[in-house]
């Protein structure tokens, strides 16, 4: 549905997009993921045919976004940062404006704002100036405009920002609904909504691909390396090295609660559990707790950011 | 053009839902009307005075000593109130985000910008129309004006208008801001207007003014100093210039072609520059 090859647009000398390659097959809800100024928005501007590429291709549905620009914004669905309404007019009147823009034929307009207005909870408000709703209420006005025409590709960008956590729980809902017959592709930096919503991520990061992974293979990455937290009620002298001494541990690292805690990092290859356990008893160093850490999204997110974990 | 009108209505919409429509109009047809009856009083005044009097009495006309200066004080008018009409137009869209929507529905930006040009044209129109009463008016009473030369001069100040919408719309396209879109217009209008008062004194020709920057490579070349002064070519690029003689009630291809030629002119450029700011971002 969409393919990106090479894209790159610069500020002046800076890059905000550097060369990116990915592309997004039909039905796939994808996140991009990213810090602040990664490029998030510039791809979407790009991909919506708002900002021109300085070099690169990115067609969706087969039409190259320089070339056709008009086939390519039939078939998108764009909700910006800012969602764009005309704060001056009615909700209903703003959405026929969007509709009839879209090109949506005549007699199916009424319908398609009815159908708009029902799917983001809007008929309370389908009256009211868009300049006196509330933020939650303006970013469904926005999601309306963006999915009147029924378009195959739907671009959000932070759809959820701004919004109270049962808003956000049903935009999730709603966005998680046009998954199978509508590509969609949103941009977050947090990671809970990934989670929730995504069946594909592309960590994006100043301006390059970071990781471009599918939700399962990115929380298997949690599991590569194992590490346990070992909690010791009378620790040795050096309980560094004692416990580096143990065939299979990587790392051993004091954590900075004063009560003997340890985070130990082990080859996955290799359980060292048991040994260190044998060990603590022997030694009598009066094992009090030991459970196994699994890496959070957060930290493998952190860690990718950061090019401590090389992209997959 | 299904396109063009639908942005064309909703600008409409826009400048008849807020209060700024109504208070342009207010005011245009308070300043015009008061102007309008100042003119109206003072002629009447005079023909009472002139009454046995049959020399004087049959030169004064309506037409010359009400209709003429009406359409001169509209142009003046125009000049102060056009950038306050066109300043929203784009610079508001850049700075409420709402371009983005603009620009990425399936239509192009030519069709945009048309589509805003005839919505403040249609206000233009709106303005110039409740003018008409003012003539009417005169025909009730017993003067009887002449109407061909009053009709030559509406198109006249229509022309002119519309010239003015698309430098204001030119300039809008610039900023974000709506004041510097207004001052920025406003200064463009007073610039074409006052560039032909200095006309009658600048007796340079444009062939010399060539030479000269030329190094003499002009002369040279045998390409004539004579032909048109500077002050001509200042008095043909003058927007009030070329509306003198639709005051007058005279029609002429070449007055049509030169408005006409700063509308599209000044809408191909606008495109350019709002072409050319998405690529900058």
């Amino acid at each position: 549905m969409i393919e990106v090859a090479g894209l790159t647009k610069l500020y002046g000398s800076r890059a905000a997009v550097g060369g990116i390659n990915f592309s997004v097959s039909k039905g796939e809800i994808l996140g991009f993921l990213g810090p602040n100024g990664a490029g998030k928005t510039t791809t979407m501007r790009i991909l919506t045919g708002y900002v021109p590429p300085t070099s690169g291709t990115a067609r969706v549905g087969g039409f190259d976004v320089q070339d056709s620009p008009i086939e390519v914004k039939k078939r998108i669905g764009y909700l910006p940062e800012h969602p764009p309404l005309y704060t001056e007019m009615l909700v209903r009147p703003f959405l026929r404006f969007a509709a009839r823009l879209r090109g949506v034929p005549r007699k199916d307009q009424n319908g398609r704002v009815d159908r708009a207005i029902d799917r983001c909870g809007l008929q309370p408000v389908a009256g009211r100036l868009i300049g006196n709703l509330s933020k939650g209420y303006q970013q469904r006005v926005g999601l309306a405009q963006a999915i009147l025409h029924d378009p195959d590709v739907l671009i959000l960008d932070e759809p959820t920002v701004g919004l109270d956590p049962s808003q956000i729980r049903e935009i999730r809902q709603l966005i998680k609904s046009f998954a199978g017959e509508h590509t969609v592709i949103l941009s977050t930096h947090i990671l809970a909504e990934v989670t929730m919503t995504c069946n594909r991520v592309l960590i994006i990061n100043e301006g390059k691909i970071a990781a471009d992974e599918t939700m399962e293979r990115l929380r298997a990455r949690g599991e590569r390396t194992q590490r346990i937290a070992v909690r010791l009620a009378r620790p040795p002298a050096d309980p560094e090295g004692a416990l580096r001494a143990v065939p299979g541990v990587l790392s051993v690292t004091r954590e900075t609660t004063p009560d003997g805690s340890f985070a130990v990092e082990m080859d996955s290859a290799r359980d060292a559990r048991e040994e260190i356990a044998r060990l603590a008893v022997t030694q009598g160093w009066g094992l009090l707790e030991m459970r196994a850490i699994t890496l959070s999204l957060e930290d493998i997110f952190i860690r990718i950011i950061r090019g401590e974990e090389a992209a997959a | 053009m299904k396109n063009v009108l639908t942005i064309a209505e909703r600008e409409v919409r826009t400048y008849f839902t807020s209060p700024l429509a109504y208070v342009i109009l207010g005011v245009f047809l308070m300043l015009s009307g008061y102007i309008f009856w100042a003119s109206l009083v003072r002629f009447s005044v005079l023909c009472q005075q002139y009454g046995n009097n049959p020399y004087v009495f049959n030169q004064l006309n309506v037409n010359d000593m009400v209709i003429r200066p009406l359409f001169g004080s509209m142009g003046v008018i125009f000049l102060l109130m056009i950038p306050v009409i066109t300043m929203r137009l784009m610079a508001e869209e850049r700075r409420t985000g709402t371009a983005e929507l603009l620009f990425t529905c399936p239509i192009t930006t030519g069709q945009v910008i048309l589509g805003k040009y005839l919505g403040a044209a249609f206000l233009l129109l709106v303005m110039l129309g409740a003018t008409l009463s003012y003539p009417l008016l005169i025909m009730a009473s017993s003067a009887k004006p002449d109407m061909k030369p009053t009709l030559v001069g509406y198109l006249g100040v229509l022309l002119m208008g519309l010239a003015f919408l698309g430098i204001g719309l030119l300039v809008s396209a610039m900023t974000e801001n709506q004041i510097i879109a207004a001052v920025g217009a406003f200064g463009a209008l007073l610039m074409l207007w006052a560039v032909s008062w200095v006309a009658d004194s600048v007796t340079v020709t444009v062939a010399g003014l060539l030479n000269t920057a030329s190094f003499g490579l002009w002369e040279k070349l045998n390409l004539g100093l004579g032909g048109p002064t500077l002050g001509d070519l200042l008095n043909k690029i003058s927007i009030t210039e070329h509306f003198q003689d639709f005051r007058k009630g005279l029609l002429d291809t070449e007055h049509v072609v030169f408005y006409l030629s700063v509308v599209f002119f000044s809408l191909f450029l606008t495109q350019r520059v709002v072409e050319s700011r998405r690529w900058r971002g």
